[in-house]
């Protein structure tokens, strides 16, 4: 699954399949390489939601939906890794990211796709305020 | 970075850890005593109007030196300074505009920048702004004239002497330059070349 793909996606809680916002964004801890929340827009008045992606019951293609509202816990700083530059560990520019692919039942990362080519998820060391930082190697550059 | 990089354009470059948070950003390049290799960097903040920061970076606690960046592994890279010491050091150790010598004394030019080997942080060579001795011509061309740093250097104040013969390796091209210092360098280590 894309993160592009589930951008949008409305979010609902099972029992009366109340709405409970869309997705605006995935958090990804990049040295395990997981989806590690999802953060719920609720409206342009309202503080968004942060789901530890545990709490969901089904993602499927149209929509998300929530096991519980229980507090996320520890709520981690916003990262969006859609649009982060690139950096190598060594400093180098290596494009931004455009898109990601990654498993919704393991909530693994399975590749991020630069604008320079395709990335594999092994190669990522940290996403940060200033760039997702990733291992040296070389791109597969797409044909 | 395994080539040479000029120390003017890491001015400004982010300091970034290896989670992908910038920390600050460079300053000044400090170079050790002898001239020989990178000391430490000294810092400002990250945003435009944030002043020098109390903190300075030691070579050795850098990871990598980039094009785009200087990473560290984590925060705890940069050392605490007081300001005060991080200004004095920066004085002390910048080479740019130290007045270079031969060693018969005679003049050869200012540094307008120094490149270093960006892996190791060695000092390999310095841009000068060349004395009309050294260099005849325009003014236009003997300001990008590069000169081995050389392995008899030696550093008097704000004063570089460097060996007589370095001066025949002088040239302002610098892909020229890097072949002719390195084809010295491997003749030196006894690579055919």
């Amino acid at each position: 699954m894309l993160f592009s793909r589930v951008r949008g996606l409305p979010v609902l809680t099972p029992g009366d399949a109340d709405r409970l916002g869309v997705v605006r964004a995935l958090t990804v801890d990049a040295a395990s390489g997981e989806v590690t929340h999802v953060r719920i827009g609720r409206g342009r008045l309202r503080r968004e939601a942060v789901v530890a992606w545990g709490a969901l019951r089904a993602v499927g293609p149209d929509m998300l939906i929530v096991r519980s509202l229980g507090g996320p816990g520890e709520v981690p700083p916003r990262r969006d890794l859609l649009g982060s530059r690139v950096l190598t560990e060594c400093g180098e520019e290596r494009g931004t990211v455009l898109d990601a692919a990654f498993d919704p039942v393991t909530a693994r990362i399975e590749a991020v796709l630069t604008t320079l080519g395709e990335l594999p998820a092994d190669r990522l060391l940290g996403l940060g305020d200033h760039a997702l930082v990733i291992r040296t190697g070389h791109v597969r550059h797409r044909v | 970075m395994n080539g040479l990089t000029a120390v003017r354009s890491l001015t400004t470059l982010p300091v970034v850890t290896l989670g992908g948070d910038a920390v600050a950003h460079v300053k000044d390049t400090v170079f050790d005593p002898s001239a020989e290799r990178i000391a430490s960097f000294t810092l400002t903040g990250r945003t435009l109007l944030s002043g020098p920061l109390p903190q300075d970076l030691p070579w050795p606690a850098v990871h990598c030196l980039g094009h785009h960046a200087v990473m560290v592994r984590d925060e705890g890279a940069l050392f605490d300074l007081p300001l005060s010491v991080a200004r004095r050091d920066a004085v002390r150790g910048r080479l740019l505009g130290a007045q270079v010598l031969t060693e018969d004394g005679d003049p050869v030019g200012t540094v307008l920048d120094v490149l270093v080997e960006g892996t190791s942080g060695r000092l390999v060579a310095f841009r000068l702004a060349a004395q009309r001795e050294l260099v005849h011509g325009s003014r236009h061309r003997r300001h990008r004239v590069y000169v081995p740093r050389g392995e008899a250097l030696s550093v008097t104040g704000r004063t570089l002497v460097i060996p007589a013969h370095a001066t025949t390796y002088v040239t302002d091209d610098l892909p020229r330059f890097v072949e002719r210092v390195g084809a010295r360098h491997d003749r030196g280590r006894g690579v055919a070349p």
